[in-house]
């Protein structure tokens, strides 16, 4: 009896061993310092393993047919596995950490602000490598979006790959005369009720829109202190959850329930249930028109005071083992080749990160001349005025504080 | 699975034979309804509200499901669902032998466990599970192989169980009576007489190991890129639906053969 | 070898596999929702994670458990009408039997997006019967999850086809031959024949079925609404909190749908005991 339970205390104290006791350190590793060329060398032969947010069907087929086979000629195969959520990938590499993995499965993720916040907790990407990247020189050194995503300091532990802005977007047909603020939008939603709602937060958009009606309720962008503390969310906050509280009413289904995510607005947008919907990530726009998806009269609504803008990025997680190679696929996906091929609204239509000023004059060129989308602004007009994000701290309190206050009171 | 309409049975008034036919139907109907919209959306270019019918027929569809990889998704679906059905299968099938018996001390107990898989929800494989199984360094294909069997388990025991115990023993004690082997008794008489159940019990084995997202992903690392994780990545985006659609209805052809197939050779074997 | 060693060796290779798997993944989660193998900072002993998740387990778990009963209910009801209809000895339908071998195949993600498609305020149903959204019912990411219940018992009615099917093929034909042999009548078949050989393999797929809703998670989210949650819902999105401080609850939510469900596995083996057939 008493040797039965010895033993199976040597093996609770075994599995909780093998469990993972510690937690790894949150102290991120640091790259090797060492010259490109190096780095190049090791990484001829290797496979990335890029994990990314499949469901963009333009994105998918820049990497499949552009960035791929411009890798392979580097001597680096980049194999893309689709995932539905980001979070899918941050999961795989956060276990590999904790077994204290060191040549893991993800070698590229393609993350930005919330993602990548959650991950720098961890320890799970690798520092001090996207700085050195040989066609860094092309970007802005003072370009805040590339500074800090989220108001979690990007220090060199990912690489920029396009921008995005916050964007509004409404069918001309039906809203003739749109709102030229986001205050308007509010009031407009009040007048007409059922043709507006916006994703439940955690959803990534609908967090977002929150955050924006936030900095629109307390008297402007600039008036919310970027760097989240408790005072500044007990003074801001109530106003905020008073006004969604307010427009609640007036929402789709009266405001009975909210769309999950913003792929099902998308779909209640499309089927001409409500007159708008929002992205972060304007670029499939084009698409989503061309397919006959939304109707030809989407347009998007540039507010006043301007939105939201941030950066995406290409990680590495600090569990690769080959991050040679993934540096390497970092570095060509900054390339002005790579960033001019991305943003034709043909391919993908992202936002060049690079600052057109440091580039030759055939590569300005190249960008001057690439079509304009049909539905999308230029990057200029729709970020103009653009508002720094909010630190990523901000985001779990008002994501809670919303359930709390406009969800379920 | 061949027999006839049965001449010794009672005639059925009209009445009651529209009932029939009304139940028939409307079971029918149910099972195919909400088939309906992903037929006409893998034909459909465009389908927009509120159309009843798509407005534009194509093979959109098709050539994006072909460009996300299908063809090899598909091929490593069929594998993965292959390999768990044929460890799933006879592990279930003997388990279910031996509970059937009641000759297994604590059987209840045994049992319970067995169907134990059932009640972990599949995302708790990412709550310490998927660290344990890197940690004790399990190549990531035989982790995926080894959770989508455990999870096949219930599935293959509780099915075999049910058919072992309703089975007759009587044919097994002839056939021993008349001088077969154990062995002949097996193969010759136990399993031909229970091939409808064992066929039924390695389809939903392979329909696991077909249709998971979490483990393969999780577990199996993004080396094994299944039909399942390109469905559920190109579902999470409105404007696939094409895609999405032509994806599913792929997804459902292969068990479809698998089930006719088997249940081909279980006729036969029955004959 | 006795018959009894014999047994044990027969159960062995199911069960180990099993045992550990199972094992492993709830002592991993015990130890996550206790705090004893944080991602970030100390192991340190803790029921902060439990006390944090209680507030909304309630609530998670009665909605949870209502989907799992009536989905349930739905399914062991066409399930077992369609194994009827698919097995009868009189005007057997091969083709539901053919229908219901086509829908298993169906994955939850896909009959989900399916079911979204027919049943949206929008979808194909109310564009059919030429009703406009606003007077269509809500029964994607309404108040009473219909459209959720309709996806697991559509679903799940076809595995409970198979499972009972499969029983009645192998078996009842010759009894029900028998019985209309002997003069007995149709109902009598049925309520002295069929229903006690489909019994317990109908009980056993209910209680599957049962618990595969309670715990699966796409269904809910993608035909559900955002509040009230079912449980799973809730441990995803507690999951994928960016506070990787919050996974722990996560892990309490999962834990505790994992006992509900164990609860729900050990009742349906304790009455379907009571039935002669399945002893």
């Amino acid at each position: 009896m008493a040797a039965g339970r010895r033993r199976s205390i040597t093996a609770g104290a075994a599995l909780l061993a093998l469990a993972g006791c510690a937690a790894p350190s949150s102290e991120a590793p640091e790259a090797a310092d060492r010259p490109w060329d190096d780095v190049l060398a090791e990484a001829d032969g290797q496979t990335v393993d890029l994990w990314m947010y499949g469901g963009d069907e333009a994105g998918n087929a820049y990497v499949d047919d552009v960035l791929a086979p411009a890798a392979a000629g580097l001597g680096v195969t980049v194999r893309r596995v689709p995932v539905a959520d980001t979070g899918d990938a941050l999961d795989r590499v956060l276990s590999e950490r904790q077994a204290g993995v060191t040549d893991g499965e993800v070698d590229l993720v393609w993350v930005n602000g919330e993602n990548y916040a959650t991950g720098r907790q961890a320890g799970a990407w690798l520092c001090d490598w996207a700085l050195d990247l040989p066609n860094r020189e092309h970007t802005d050194p003072d370009d805040p979006l590339l500074e800090n995503d989220f108001g979690v300091p990007v220090e060199g532990c990912e690489s920029p790959w396009h921008k995005a802005q916050f964007t509004l977007v409404y069918d001309s047909a039906r809203v003739p005369e749109p709102p030229t603020t986001l205050a308007g939008v509010l009031d407009w939603a009040q007048a007409n009720p059922g043709r507006f709602t916006y994703p439940a937060p955690p959803d990534f958009t609908g967090s977002v829109f929150v955050r924006q009606v936030l900095s629109s309720v307390a008297a402007g962008p600039g008036e919310v202190p970027l760097e989240y503390s408790q005072e500044a969310y007990d003074e801001y906050a109530p106003a905020l959850f008073d006004r969604l509280a307010e427009l609640d009413p007036a929402l789709w289904r009266g405001g009975e329930t909210y769309p999950q995510s913003q792929q099902e607005l998308d779909r209640l947008f499309a089927d001409g249930e409500v007159d708008m919907t929002m992205t972060y990530g304007p670029a499939t726009l084009t698409d989503l028109v061309a397919d006959g998806t939304v109707p030809p009269t989407t347009r998007v609504l540039t507010l006043e005071e301007g939105t939201f803008g941030n950066a995406s990025f290409l990680a590495i997680p600090s569990t690769s083992g080959d991050a040679a190679g993934a540096q390497v696929v970092a570095d060509l996906a900054l390339s002005p080749e790579q960033q001019v091929a991305k943003a034709d609204p043909g391919t993908w239509g992202q936002f060049t990160v690079l600052d057109l000023e440091r580039l030759d004059e055939a590569d300005r060129a190249a960008f001057e001349q690439l079509p304009a989308s049909p539905v999308v602004p230029p990057y200029e007009e729709l970020s103009q005025n653009a508002q720094a994000e909010l630190s990523a701290d901000w985001v779990g309190p008002l994501d809670e504080g919303w359930r709390r206050s406009v969800l379920a009171p | 699975m061949g027999l006839r309409k049965d001449p010794r049975a009672p005639h059925h008034s009209h009445a009651r034979g529209g009932a029939l036919h009304a139940g028939h139907a409307a079971l029918a109907a149910w099972l195919v309804l909400p088939l309906v919209p992903l037929v006409l959306w893998a034909a459909a270019d465009r389908w927009t509200a509120p159309a009843v019918l798509p407005q534009a027929w194509g093979t959109a569809g098709l050539r994006d499901a072909v460009d996300a990889g299908a063809g090899t998704g598909f091929l490593r679906s069929t594998v993965l669902g292959l390999v768990v059905a044929a460890l799933a299968t006879p592990l279930g099938a003997m388990a279910g032998r031996a509970l059937a018996t009641h000759r297994v001390p604590l059987g209840g107990a045994v049992l319970a466990v067995l169907l134990s898989p059932l009640v972990l929800p599949p995302f708790a494989v990412a709550l310490g599970l998927d660290v344990l199984l890197l940690r004790l360094g399990v190549p990531s294909p035989v982790g995926v192989v080894l959770l989508l069997t455990v999870a096949a388990l219930p599935y293959t025991t509780v099915l075999m169980r049910a058919a072992y115990a309703a089975h007759d023993r009587g044919f097994e004690d002839e056939a021993r009576t008349l001088g077969a082997t154990a062995r002949q008794t097996v193969f010759h008489v136990q399993l031909p007489l229970l091939a409808p159940a064992l066929a039924g019990a390695a389809f939903l084995a392979f329909l696991v190991g077909w249709s998971d997202y979490v483990v393969t992903l999780l577990v199996g690392g993004g080396q094994l890129v299944t039909l399942p994780l390109l469905v559920a990545s190109a579902a999470a985006a409105t404007g696939n639906e094409a895609q999405v659609a032509v994806l599913s209805l792929s997804s459902v052809l292969p068990p479809l053969v698998l089930l006719v197939a088997v249940g081909l050779v279980g006729r036969r074997a029955r004959a | 070898m006795s018959t009894r060693q014999r047994a044990v060796l027969l159960v062995l290779p199911a069960l180990v596999p099993v045992a550990a798997v199972v094992g492993a993944a709830l002592v991993s989660a015990v130890l996550l929702s206790l705090g004893l193998t944080p991602l970030v900072g100390q192991p340190e002993l803790s029921l902060d994670a439990w006390r944090a998740a209680a507030g909304d387990l309630g609530t998670a778990t009665r909605l949870s458990l209502g989907i799992a009963a009536a989905a349930t209910v739905l399914a062991a009801g066409v399930g077992l009408c369609l194994a009827l209809a698919a097995t009868a000895v009189v005007r057997r339908s091969r083709l539901l039997g053919a229908l219901a071998a086509l829908t298993i195949p169906v994955p939850h993600l896909v009959g989900a997006a399916a079911i979204g498609l027919l049943l949206a305020d929008s979808g194909f149903l109310p564009r059919l019967l030429g009703v406009a959204p606003g007077d269509w019912p809500s029964l994607v990411g309404g108040q009473w999850w219909v459209a959720v219940v309709a996806e697991y018992a559509w679903k799940e009615s076809a595995f409970v086809a198979l499972v009972v099917g499969s029983v009645l093929a192998s078996r009842a034909r010759s009894y029900d031959e028998t019985a209309a042999l002997l003069g007995a009548g149709r109902w009598a078949r049925f309520r002295y024949v069929t229903l006690p050989l489909a019994a317990p393999a109908l009980g056993v797929a209910s209680a599957v079925t049962f618990v595969y809703t309670l715990g699966s998670y796409e269904v809910a989210a993608l035909l559900g609404r955002p509040y009230p949650e079912p449980l799973p819902v809730m441990a995803v999105r507690l999951a994928g909190s960016i506070d990787l401080a919050v996974r722990p609850q996560a892990a309490a939510v999962a834990v505790t749908t994992a006992v509900l469900a164990l609860a729900a596995v050990l009742l349906a083996l304790r009455a379907l005991r009571r039935l002669s057939a399945w002893d």
